[in-house]
């Protein structure tokens, strides 16, 4: 086990930066999730710290030690990746203690080693068998089997649960979580699915365009995010932007079509100020006392069962809310909602930086 | 009628009628008529294909007598084995099909061993250099052999190696077709992450090609085999000048000792010809399989 320190790091492809100066702190037995839209550089950071990329500027320590330019297999990590990258000619068994075959262990000691990956897994009965022989949710384990075996320091995953179906992804992501549990290997994880995140992580890292957008517990991420891109891309559905300018009373904000949106607390900003008014879609309720509230004009229904996801408009601009009622009511009709204040955000109309 | 109304509305079971039930069976009759005629039309091809063949070994079979009867038998009526004693004992047959024998599988060891490893690293090791050696690579394929066949003589001449089965081989050690059936295969079937997963293991270079990329490519290697033995076993104008003693004959150039200018010795070619055959045949029913499947592999998934 060991801490992942990455300072600064930088990687250039001829003159395209795609990593402009990252800095991550892994503690020793973290689940640490890089997590980003596509294109962020997630997954090069990610294959800069396995060393399958070269560092163009920066220092990647693991437990005290540069490892810039130490080769991947000495740096002792183990990688699982997004298709597996099973060895397709291999049994389950050779696929899991190949590396240590190639570390010349001897032959009862990886095979003791194997078993009780296996063990850990639930792959005892499939030792035997080849790759395409399994499903896709065994072929996730084995990959883990093949990194568990070695008891590296690191453990780096690269978008492991992307080819499962829904349902066993789900299934996946607690038996990783509860595998970590267990053997507390420091882990980074990367991901472009913000429930991964959420649902995983003890650390999340939110990047965009090469640089950290914001580090954070999964729920100070998502209750305090820094711009409106933190906002939107953490939780699901997306948080709603209006845009707005404060009120005289510094205590709420109006939209064009004069709708008031109470913030709660006075805030500092000068009024008339041009703000982003950030609200999540569980935080809009259906308003109990008549008159007084938003008017919601209702767009798209969306009944879950347990919810309600609503899509309409509030003063001409996109909304949606997340109702625990279910709506007899049509498109096109008004639907009056209050918001709980305290969970409003407020956000700088042309920077995006909250305030 | 409105969506739900038509939702609701259970469909209910009509027997389907007379007219209907005609339409069937005029609709398979004529399905089956054209698989018949499909059937018929691939049987007849295959033999017109086979008959040369069949004939080939008949005529090694018969009397000269019977070979220019007309019409010709199929089966000879009077089956003499006197081609085969006259070609055996009369010609270095034997040692023309094992000169043609060294030949081929030392050209196939060669061709298969430089496709495996030119063709990785062409397929894996992508920079622009790599890119500029292998256009090179294929450009060698436009070059038509007898072009540079009578330089080839004088290198291998002034190499002394003329009228030996290392003379025959200098033309057929690489093979760039080779080179790229490999890099293709090697491109569409070995993800990178599994020689990544391998180099995060501790695997060296040399090893991920022998233990992981070597097993992945059976399939392409053992099409690539057949491909350069067959093209070493049929090779005619490169053993014809590079082997100018009898006994240094590869069996293509030996066959054509049969034809000379004036006459062809139609029982004794045909005997010859059938028993070189025999290897040929062998071969590629061991091989079959890697064949069929390494021709196919290149568009199929998994």
């Amino acid at each position: 086990m060991a801490a992942v320190e990455i300072q600064n790091v930088r990687k250039a492809y001829g003159d395209v930066e795609t990593i402009k100066g990252v800095s991550v702190d892994v503690p020793d037995g973290a689940f640490v999730v890089l997590v980003g839209p596509s294109g962020c550089g997630k997954s090069t950071l990610l294959r800069m710290i396995a060393g399958l990329e070269e560092i163009t500027g920066g220092t990647i320590r693991i437990d005290g030690r540069v490892i810039n330019d130490v080769e991947p297999k000495n740096r002792d990590i183990a990688m699982v990746f997004q298709n597996y990258a099973l060895y397709p000619h291999m049994t389950i068994a050779e696929n899991m203690g190949f590396s240590l075959r190639l570390a010349k262990k001897s032959r009862e000691e990886i095979a003791s080693r194997v078993a009780d990956a296996a063990r850990i897994l639930g792959l005892t009965d499939y030792l035997q068998r080849y790759p395409k022989q399994l499903s896709g949710g065994q072929r996730q384990r084995v990959a883990m089997g093949r990194a568990i075996v070695r008891n590296p320091k690191v453990f780096l995953f690269d978008e492991p649960l992307s080819n499962l179906d829904a349902k066993l992804r789900v299934q996946m992501r607690a038996e990783l979580k509860d595998i970590h549990a267990r053997i507390r290997t420091t882990t980074v994880y990367v991901t472009h699915d913000q429930i991964e995140a959420m649902t995983m992580a003890d650390r999340i890292v939110v990047m965009r365009d090469g640089i950290v957008e914001q580090v954070g517990a999964p729920l100070d991420l998502y209750d305090r995010p820094v711009n409106t891109f933190v906002a939107s891309f953490i939780g699901s559905p997306s948080m709603n932007f209006l845009s707005t300018r404060i009120e005289a009373d510094r205590r709420s904000a109006v939209t064009e079509s004069g709708i008031r949106l109470p913030f709660g607390s006075e805030t500092s900003v000068a009024p008339g100020t041009a703000i982003s008014y950030g609200i999540r879609p569980e935080h809009l309720t259906i308003a109990t006392g008549g008159g007084e509230g938003i008017p919601m004009v209702v767009a798209n229904i969306e009944p879950t069962g347990s919810e309600t996801f609503v899509q309409g408009t509030i003063g001409g601009q996109k909304v949606s809310a997340q109702l625990r009622e279910r709506l007899f009511i049509k498109t096109g009709e008004v639907l009056n909602l209050t918001l709980s204040p305290s969970n409003s955000h407020l956000f700088d109309a042309t920077t995006g930086v909250r305030l | 009628m409105t969506i739900e109304a038509a939702m609701n509305k259970k469909t209910a079971h009509i027997e389907p009628s007379a007219e209907e039930l005609a339409e069937g069976v005029r609709l398979r009759r004529r399905k089956r008529l054209t698989n018949l005629a499909i059937d018929i039309f691939l049987v007849i091809v295959s033999i017109l294909m086979l008959l040369p063949l069949v004939f080939l070994v008949a005529n090694a079979f018969k009397t000269p007598a019977e070979m220019l009867a007309w019409p010709p038998t199929i089966i000879p009526r009077d089956p003499t084995i006197a081609n085969f004693s006259a070609v055996l004992g009369e010609t270095p047959l034997l040692r023309w099909i094992g000169n043609s024998l060294a030949f081929a599988v030392l050209s196939t060891v060669a061709i298969v061993a430089t496709s495996a490893i030119a063709g990785y690293i062409f397929g894996k090791f992508r920079f622009r250099t790599m890119n500029v050696i292998f256009a090179l690579f294929l450009a060698t394929a436009i070059v038509p052999f007898e072009v540079y066949m009578i330089p080839l003589y004088f290198q291998a001449k002034s190499l002394g190696i003329l009228n030996s089965v290392w003379g025959l081989l200098l033309g057929y050690l690489v093979m760039s077709f080779g080179i790229f059936l490999i890099r293709q295969n090697v491109i569409h079937s070995i993800p990178d992450e599994l020689l990544e997963a391998a180099r995060i293991d501790g695997a060296g270079e040399f090893w991920i090609f022998l233990h992981i990329v070597l097993p992945l490519l059976r399939g392409a290697l053992g099409a690539l085999a057949v491909l350069a033995f067959f093209q070493a076993w049929t090779a005619f104008a490169w053993p014809m000048i590079v082997a100018t003693t009898r006994s240094s004959y590869t069996i293509e150039v030996g066959l054509a000792l049969f034809q000379t200018g004036f006459t062809v010795d139609l029982g004794r070619l045909s005997a010859a010809s059938a028993t070189v055959l025999i290897p040929s045949i062998l071969l590629f029913v061991l091989l079959r399989r890697n064949f069929v499947q390494g021709v196919a592999s290149t568009g199929l998934k998994e």
